[in-house]
């Protein structure tokens, strides 16, 4: 049997964390985003950008200032949404759609002319994760992996929530997680480094896997410090993931990454080497940069990379085909703000990738009014893209 | 384009917070500052910080005899309104009866579990941050335990993690040194 809970569920958290390093009279651990500070900085007025409470209304979002390659268009899919993160499609044209803080999984009808947002689950414990498939929607909290059966057809009362596997770490920092079908079927997610900057816990800071049915757990790729977004590529079948690099470093490193998983069991290097070639000052001493798998691609400095999403669509030009799509959120461990973007890379047989900018605009005047954080492709082949900062979705769409 | 989920704004509209703040008098105060042991002021708390706790209180995250019920029927705008106006208010110190040795013994404490990294110098919080200066000593006491018990409806984790270590005579002399300093900078 099946253990069944109710949709709108009051998270208790019961067990232990795995990081309580804590002897009673000494200095405590600093919050997570202010782990690795170096005290000469103890002052700094950097701090994580915060969430607003609600959605920006239409009037509130200026579009018109995301600029896109010649030929594109922007426009607002959808609002109201609030702190909207991943995009999955029901088999019947439902969107559904996470958020991360708001604890909330909705839900969009697009009848044409409107959408129309439901939330059909709250007070969920950090549900960044949501993937579909057979007519069942699987959602993603930080310690546990949940389903809703035939939820297309009960909108308006959702069915309850099954387990699938819930003996996934409590730890709350960096244990949102992302989650989607591979190629093999079976649902991939992470679990983060529970730390801005630690050597993990062995269960922690990598890519797992488990059946659909919550057998066969393993994990796929170590060394990799919090991976909130990945694809597969459509032809290769390998793993493409971005991964939010450490903090507190430096203004310029280390770079985050996009990296390619070629084959299970690789290690990225967290928390010994950043970027393919900065050991860490404290963890790498000892270590070498060579020990682990080099990164794809340097995507930057505190850039936030989350949505990956190769282009299979056939409305964009021809030369999009596989193409990949990347969400950047933006910094806040940065003087001058950096992504705030959706970044387009161009796999190339024998050569780098290509590596460019293909939306920005949500900083203006160095402040940000939107947050791209995850993409998705329209049967048309128009790209959504959703911010969870205005709670929001636009719609990229291509004209010759 | 006409999505639906009410249509909310962050454009508050303080008068119609201060109506629709009419209800919450009676626990809260005229104007947000509460005198009742065990409920919170919440005037001149940030915008962010008292909409995110109502939102938690609609779904179910956070609850409370009194707060829940109230909150299951507030609009996103309602929430915004009354986080607005309640942000506009000047807060006041609350009286406490406070120790000097746990009051000492709390100023070391909040330093060494790194209070100020979130909730800013004097502890009088920013934007989904919570001011702490001032606050009933009863409630503050009653939050902390929350949180070690990891039953306070956490935004995003920091608070429960962070509460961990406390023990309850950690709690209690956090709350007295909270509990004197002055609510405004």
């Amino acid at each position: 049997m099946p253990r069944i809970i109710p949709t709108a569920v009051v998270v208790v958290l019961t067990s232990v964390f795995a990081l309580v390093p804590y002897v009673q009279g000494q200095q405590a651990p600093p919050p997570t985003w202010k782990q690795g500070q170096p005290a000469s900085m103890a002052d700094s007025p950097l701090a994580p950008v915060a969430q607003p409470p609600a959605p920006k209304a239409p009037g509130e979002m200026p579009v018109d200032k995301i600029k896109v390659p010649a030929g594109f268009k922007v426009s607002l899919w959808a609002h109201g949404i609030n702190n909207a993160r991943v995009m999955t499609w029901g088999d019947k044209g439902t969107m559904f759609v996470s958020s991360r803080v708001a604890g909330n999984v909705y839900a969009i009808q697009d009848t044409g002319a409107t959408r129309e947002v439901k939330v059909i689950a709250k007070g969920l414990n950090l549900p960044n994760g949501v993937a579909f498939k057979n007519g069942t929607l699987y959602i993603a909290e930080v310690s546990r992996i949940t389903k809703m059966v035939g939820i297309e057809d009960k909108l308006d009362s959702p069915p309850a929530m099954e387990v699938v596997y819930d003996i996934l770490p409590r730890d709350l920092p960096h244990g949102w997680k992302y989650l989607a079908f591979g190629p093999d079927g079976k649902l991939y997610f992470n679990i983060g480094a529970p730390c801005n900057i630690c050597i993990p816990p062995d269960t922690h800071a990598n890519i797992s896997r488990v059946n659909p049915d919550g057998t066969g757990f393993e994990y796929v790729a170590h060394g990799v410090r919090n991976s909130v977004g990945f694809d597969w590529h459509p032809e290769t079948k390998d793993l493409y993931f971005t991964t939010h690099g450490r903090d507190w470093l430096g203004e310029d490193v280390p770079s985050d990454r996009f990296d390619v998983a070629q084959k299970k069991g690789l290690h990225f290097g967290f928390p010994y080497c950043h970027q393919g070639d900065i050991l860490d000052p404290e963890f790498g001493k000892g270590r070498s940069c060579g020990e682990f798998a080099p990164p794809l691609i340097k995507t930057g400095p505190h850039v936030a990379g989350n949505g990956v999403q190769f282009y299979t669509g056939s409305m964009f030009p021809p030369e999009y085909k596989n193409r990949i799509f990347l969400a950047q959120r933006g910094s806040w461990n940065r003087t001058e703000k950096t992504g705030y973007k959706v970044m387009m890379v161009t796999l190339r047989a024998g050569d780098v990738p290509k590596y460019e900018v293909f939306a920005e605009g949500w900083l203006q005047g160095g402040q940000p009014w939107g947050r791209p954080v995850y993409t998705q492709l329209m049967k048309d082949g128009s790209l959504l893209i959703a911010d969870d900062y205005a709670g929001a979705i636009y719609r990229v769409t291509y004209q010759r | 384009m006409a999505a639906t989920a009410g249509t909310p704004t962050l454009a508050a509209d303080l008068e119609a917070g201060r109506r629709k703040a009419e209800p919450c008098k009676s626990c809260h105060g005229p104007d947000g500052n509460a005198t009742l042991p065990g409920t919170p002021s919440i005037a001149g708390q940030p915008t962010f910080f008292t909409h995110w706790q109502l939102i938690k209180y609609r779904d179910g995250r956070r609850k409370d005899p009194q707060m829940s019920p109230f909150a299951a029927s507030l609009s996103d705008a309602d929430m915004a309104d009354l986080a607005a106006y309640y942000a506009a208010q000047r807060p006041l110190p609350r009286p406490a009866t406070t120790g000097p040795v746990k009051v000492a013994a709390g100023r070391e404490l909040a330093r060494q579990h790194l209070c100020v990294s979130c909730h800013r110098p004097g502890l009088t919080g920013h934007e989904q941050v919570p001011r702490l200066a001032g606050q009933d000593l009863t409630y503050l006491v009653k939050m902390l335990r929350a949180f070690k018990a990891q039953t306070a409806g956490d935004l995003d984790g920091t608070m429960t993690t962070a509460a961990q270590p406390l023990s309850e005579e950690d709690i209690e002399n956090l709350a007295h040194f909270m509990a004197t300093l002055p609510p405004s900078p």
